[in-house]
């Protein structure tokens, strides 16, 4: 197998690059990148549940007691979910500019995102207690749901990536 | 002997009242919008988009004083009226002087942006989209939805520019402004 110059030289140089790429798989192993896509990707379940009982509220979509309460209760149970994981350190808009739109102000040391986090909680579980018992039963909690999102954007989510 | 003449038509007076009262209520609307009253954003943006459209048509085909063409001033000529600003005397013009025709220039340019930016707006808390926003990509709204906010502080700044050079014309020039606005009429 080694009398061959040139197949030595070839598996030399395989062997070479496979060292040199091991560093840059770490790279691609990027935990901050991961936790990004992680709480996005729990925006985007509120924004799917969210989204339809507001096209019912709004007339947009058929009012549908059953799909309503399990809509609204998804959206609470999610809310409730614990993914403080997912907030790591240098994961601002800031530090991964074009990832995220997280500003920086949510790990100040004053930061009320917290509150922001439970006012949502307190909004969804109220929602989640009557939006099967009909239209105006959602429409009447719905409106604190929104503005609790809001609430929480317009301190700390930046308005592009 | 001082004469009353018409400057301002009875069309004009009109729109402007009703821009007045779409562009404050629209603006004050998003600015504090909850999920109850965010449509009636739209439908005094819709409204505005209508005024703003007539305005442009009638800026080719109205009345001579508010046509683009006599509100297009040369640099030199505006600043040349700017100097004169701080003369405690009226401007003496018929219709828009230099400057307030620039701002009128500018106006109708940041309301039509205004609008226009509106269609392709999303508030993804309220869940609530312009009419044309589902026809372009989530990053092309995200970027013309941060203009929509931007240019409403533009606006916010040319109406406070607008409010206080009619307060300055009344207080330091002795020049009312408002009447003529209302009732047509200038001395
Ligand atoms: C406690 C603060 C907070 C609350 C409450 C909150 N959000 Fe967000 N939301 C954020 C932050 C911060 C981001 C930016 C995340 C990022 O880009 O890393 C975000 C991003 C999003 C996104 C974009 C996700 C993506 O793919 O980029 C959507 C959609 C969204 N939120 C919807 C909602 C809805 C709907 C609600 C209410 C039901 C809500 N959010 C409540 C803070 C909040
Ligand atoms: C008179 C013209 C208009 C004015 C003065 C105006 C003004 C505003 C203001 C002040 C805001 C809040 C910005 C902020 O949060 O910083 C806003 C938001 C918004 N406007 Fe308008 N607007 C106009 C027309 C329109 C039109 C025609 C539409 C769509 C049909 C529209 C759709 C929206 C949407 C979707 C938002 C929320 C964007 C967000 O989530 O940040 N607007 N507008």
């Amino acid at each position: 197998m080694f009398n061959n110059p040139r197949r030595f030289g070839l598996i030399l140089s395989l062997l070479a690059a496979s060292v040199i790429a091991v560093p840059s798989y770490a790279a691609d192993d990027d935990a901050i990148g991961k936790a990004i896509k992680g709480r996005q990707a729990g925006f985007q379940l509120y924004s799917f549940y969210a989204g339809q009982l507001f096209a019912m509220a709004k007339g947009e979509m058929d009012y549908n007691s059953e799909l309503a309460a399990t809509l609204a209760s998804n959206l609470s149970s999610v809310a409730n979910l614990n993914n403080g994981m997912m907030w790591l350190p240098k994961s601002d808009n800031v530090a991964r500019a074009g990832d995220t739109r997280a500003k920086p102000e949510i790990w100040a040391s004053d930061s009320d995102i917290g509150a922001k986090a439970a006012a949502m909680k307190d909004a969804s579980a109220a929602l989640a207690s009557v939006a099967g018992e009909g239209l105006d039963a959602l429409r009447s909690k719905i409106g604190d749901v929104g503005k609790s999102c809001k609430g929480c954007h317009d301190n700390f989510r930046a308005k592009d990536f | 002997m001082y004469t009353e003449k018409q400057v301002w038509d009875p069309l004009t007076r009109v729109c402007h009242i009703l821009l007045i009262l779409t562009v404050v209520g629209g603006w004050l609307i998003g600015e504090f919008r909850t999920f109850s009253i965010m449509q009636w954003h739209f439908y005094c943006g819709y409204a505005t988009g209508g005024l703003v459209l007539f305005r442009i048509i009638r800026g080719f085909s109205g009345p001579t004083e508010i046509r683009f063409s006599s509100l297009l001033h040369s640099p030199h000529n505006i600043l040349r009226y700017a100097a004169t600003l701080t003369n405690k005397q009226p401007s003496g013009t018929p219709g828009h002087n230099p400057l307030g025709s620039l701002f009128i220039l500018l106006i109708v340019a940041a309301l039509a942006g205004q609008v226009v930016t509106g269609l392709f707006s999303k508030d993804d808390a309220l869940f609530f989209s312009g009419p044309l926003a589902s026809f372009v990509s989530e990053s092309t709204v995200l970027s013309v939805t941060s203009l929509h906010n931007l240019n409403s502080t533009v606006i916010l700044v040319l109406v406070g520019v607008h409010v206080t050079a009619i307060l300055f014309y009344w207080v330091w020039k002795k020049e009312n402004l408002i009447k003529p606005m209302i009732t047509g009429k200038k001395k």
